[in-house]
């Protein structure tokens, strides 16, 4: 019973890990690989989408946006863990830079890397529940 | 042309985590992850080829 609970608390550790720093759950659970390919994915993600693309990340408790859907938006965002609370202590990619033509192209990846580190979030809890194998 | 690319880059993303997370074997994993990413370019062009003929 103890190995059971001891064997959760490590799932919602990793879990936690992997939503603060892309790929750290899988690699805390000694999935180097798996670790280092989809967190390698979701910071690339980031890099091209305020670096490659000029996008920007949006604050879901912003009361001044402009419009309803920013805060949507940024719960997206938000699933990119310290990189998005890095970018808001530091204002990297709080810029908003809507003239550059590839502006619409950074926020996409912005936001679907957030959404993919979800997943991949929820990927290392079922390994470290032992749901997937 | 860079809307292209900028597609086939963000399915290439997509199609990699979905892949790996998705499947449980190596091959699977493979198989799933180059089927999703057909998929996004092949729907992506389907869509763009249709709204070219929508005024």
């Amino acid at each position: 019973m103890a190995e059971i609970e001891e064997g959760r608390s490590g799932a919602w550790l990793s879990g936690f890990l992997a939503w603060l720093v892309p790929g750290a759950g899988h690699v805390w659970q000694g999935r180097w690989g798996r670790g280092l390919l989809l967190g390698g994915v979701v910071w690339a993600m980031f890099v091209i989408g305020v670096w490659g693309f000029g996008g920007r990340l949006f604050d879901p408790l912003n009361d001044g946006a402009s419009n309803a859907l920013e805060r949507v938006y940024g719960l997206f965002d938000l699933g990119m863990g310290a990189l998005y609370v890095l970018g808001w202590a530091t204002g990297i990619g709080f810029v908003d830079r809507a003239e550059l033509s590839t502006y619409e192209y950074g926020n996409a990846f912005l936001m679907v890397g957030g959404l993919l580190n979800y997943l991949v979030m929820l990927d290392a809890f079922d390994l470290g529940v032992g749901r997937k194998a | 042309m860079i809307h292209f690319l900028a597609m086939v880059l963000l399915a290439a993303c997509v199609s990699l985590v979905f892949g790996v997370v998705g499947r449980a074997t190596t091959s699977e994993q493979w198989r799933y992850g180059l089927r999703v990413f057909v998929e996004f370019v092949g729907v992506g062009l389907g869509l763009a080829w249709l709204l070219y003929w929508i005024p």
